[in-house]
């Protein structure tokens, strides 16, 4: 570090010395040309916090998923004859195909097997949930935008009974 | 203000020059796009009086990152970046889906190609992710009205029918295209030499006097030797990074690549001394900012069953430990390679990387292939974005039971309506065209806050500067003296 000039190099050797000596009350650095001294701060005074820096942004770190709340579905029964539209994965439960269109469907509606009744967005993508099964929606369990997990039951269908559908 | 005189051609001269993609591709693989442009503005003058014949400053990710995370305005950073570099600016945009996944219709494709050059922008480099060059045309022919250059992109990877022949037939479509550059883009440094040997030539001699580019990833650290081959087979153009941030599933170091052509005896315009003042900066704001440095990779043969992009193994591990999946992992990894082939060999890159990588998720966690397919899978089958490199396999068609009417032949922005005419009547007559773009790629909510004043940016900084900065930063040192060079500086709290 004997240079006229402080380079990068001998910056990173610097703080290297400093991070490696934070248990210390002191430090003191006298190579060729620069001289530093430190006080550290004594343990159990509290730090001031730091002021914000500006134009710094932390990334975003992905928050680890609550285990998702499943309330309603816990406590909801549904006769034995019913077909329970489960989640493929774990991912985030929509009604509607965005935040102001009306919900795909809701409780009393009757539905079809390509119908959609929902979609669970898995990593970014989204995927449509058919009914797969001629019926009425009886019960709608998990709330829109709620996390849901693998296997987690979303929606109650009643099904229609044979001989009403070979009319249709 | 041209760096690159003369004549361009492939085999002019026994040239190589190089495209620094430090402030775009390097911290995308690296840091996950987050670096800000105060992290960039100190160091332009040096990387501007480096040498390179471009400086890549815009991509995707890039793009997106900008408006999601940092909440920084992308066209202030371009025209900021453009202005204060005299090196010309280089653009890459995801062509007919520009920096989103979505398709965009022309109307949308062709103003962001005059605001991107209003900004300051001067080389246009677009990709399609299949490869399908219907998709490029749009980008092509407004990127030309409105005065850039376009460099256009095959990408690579490694299949039954990504042959030879097929990359000499896709460079084919881009002469008669008029495109002013074609590049091979490999984004998880598939290429080997012995590949690079017969590709090469062959795609340079396709391509006639149009200047040829390579950009291609470190993740199996063979793309130092890949970039010797293109250099010894004519290509005019290498992109690199400054050498903190090369390496891994980075670009190839500007210096390792510096080397070996002059090496080669090939002219270059290169700065060492430049480029050592921007491999120290970067150095230390990659200690400053607790970011990593690419490390060289240790070869890997299982990189060549799933394909997967360097940056984006380490958010799939994020991804899979949120939803405690993480330990799965080497079976997804198998599942990628089976689904990849399944839909006829979509490229692992944006967006159908994703897509490929959600999709073996939900079969490895389903227990059933194919059970849930996402609907962006079903409509990349339909033909929905473009022509599909070889058919899907019959037990995922079977699963899929698209109907035959379904299927889409025409150019994939042909069924788009026009959206600007939609967006001016949404947004007043008063709305900029920059401000017509953003909302038509992002909700209200996403664009509010890039209103904010932007973060201070400093133009220059010292050693002795950063170490002040770094002092003053940290809430455990109460008392600094620092004494330099007749400078006696004493911080205390």
């Amino acid at each position: 570090m004997a240079h006229e000039h402080l380079t990068y190099d001998d910056l990173l050797r610097i703080v290297e010395l400093i991070k490696s000596t934070e248990h210390f009350s002191e430090f003191r650095l006298k190579v060729g040309e620069i001289e530093l001294e430190l006080r550290h701060r004594k343990s159990g005074a509290p730090p001031p916090v730091p002021p914000p820096v500006k134009g710094r942004v932390e990334p975003a770190v992905p928050k680890p998923v609550e285990h998702a709340a499943v309330p309603r579905a816990a406590l909801a029964t549904w006769p034995e004859s019913s077909v329970v539209v489960r989640s493929p994965m774990i991912g985030t439960f929509y009604r509607a195909s965005a935040p102001s269109a009306r919900p795909f469907v809701a409780v009393g509606q009757a539905v079809k097997p390509d119908d959609i009744v929902g979609i669970i967005e898995v990593m970014k993508l989204m995927n449509s949930i058919p009914a797969d099964v001629h019926g009425t929606v009886a019960q709608i369990l998990v709330d829109d935008a709620a996390t849901v997990e693998a296997g987690q039951p979303l929606i109650v269908i009643q099904p229609d009974a044979e001989s009403e559908r070979q009319y249709e | 203000m041209l760096k690159v005189n003369g004549n361009m051609n492939n085999s002019s001269d026994n040239r190589f020059d190089f495209i620094d993609v430090t402030l775009r591709d390097a911290h995308q693989c690296l840091w996950s796009t987050r670096m800000t442009t105060a992290m960039m503005t100190p160091i332009l003058g040096a990387i501007d009086r480096a040498g390179y014949a471009y400086i890549n400053i815009l991509g995707g990710a890039v793009f997106d990152v900008c408006v999601r995370y940092l909440q920084e305005n992308p066209w202030d950073r371009i025209g900021l970046l453009c202005d204060h570099l005299q090196t010309q600016c280089d653009a890459l945009t995801r062509a007919q889906s520009l920096y989103t996944f979505e398709l965009f219709p022309d109307d949308i494709v062709a103003l962001n190609s005059h605001v991107l050059a209003r900004r300051g922008i001067q080389v246009l480099t677009v990709y399609d992710a299949l490869n399908d060059n219907r998709n490029i045309e749009s980008s092509l022919r407004s990127g030309h009205e409105a005065g850039m250059k376009v460099n256009a992109m095959m990408t690579y990877t490694l299949s039954p029918v990504h042959t030879d022949a097929y990359y000499v037939q896709r460079t084919r479509e881009l002469v008669t295209l008029t495109a002013d550059f074609i590049s091979i883009k490999d984004p998880t440094g598939l290429l080997t030499p012995e590949r690079g040997r017969t590709l090469f030539p062959a795609v340079v001699q396709a391509a006639g006097c149009i200047p040829v580019q390579l950009h291609s990833h470190c993740q199996s650290a063979l793309a130092p030797e890949v970039y010797e081959i293109a250099m010894k087979s004519g290509f005019r153009f290498g992109y690199t990074a400054t050498e903190p941030l090369a390496n891994g599933a980075s670009l190839p170091a500007t210096e390792d690549i510096l080397a070996r052509a002059r090496r080669l005896g090939l002219a270059t315009s290169m700065n060492d001394e430049a480029l050592a003042e921007v491999a120290s900066y970067f150095h230390w704001v990659s200690e400053r900012e607790s970011k990593p440095r690419g490390e060289i990779a240790t070869y890997s043969a299982d990189l060549y069953e799933h394909q997967i992009p360097g940056g984006m193994i380490s958010n799939l591990r994020s991804q899979l430990d949120t939803m405690k999946l993480g330990h799965r992992l080497p079976e997804i990894l198998e599942e990628v390679a089976r689904v990849r082939h399944d839909l006829g060999y979509p490229i692992l890159v944006s967006p159908f990387a994703q897509y490929i990588v959600t999709q073996a998720t939900i079969n490895v966690v389903q227990g059933e292939r194919y059970k849930t397919i996402p609907d962006e899978i079903r409509k990349y089958a339909r033909g929905y974005y473009g022509r599909l490199a070889a058919q899907p396999s019959a037990e995922f068609l079977e699963r899929a039971n698209i109907d035959p009417s379904e299927y889409v032949t025409e150019a994939p922005a042909a069924h788009l309506e026009p959206a600007i005419p939609r967006l001016r009547a949404e947004l007043g007559s008063a709305a900029t065209d920059e401000a017509i773009l953003l909302a038509a790629f992002y909700d209200r909510r996403l664009i509010e806050p890039l209103r904010n004043p932007a973060a201070e940016c400093r133009f220059r900084t010292t050693p002795l500067t950063e170490l002040v900065g770094f002092l003053s930063n940290r809430s455990d040192i109460e008392y600094a003296r620092v004494r330099f060079a007749g400078t006696d500086m004493t911080i205390a709290a």
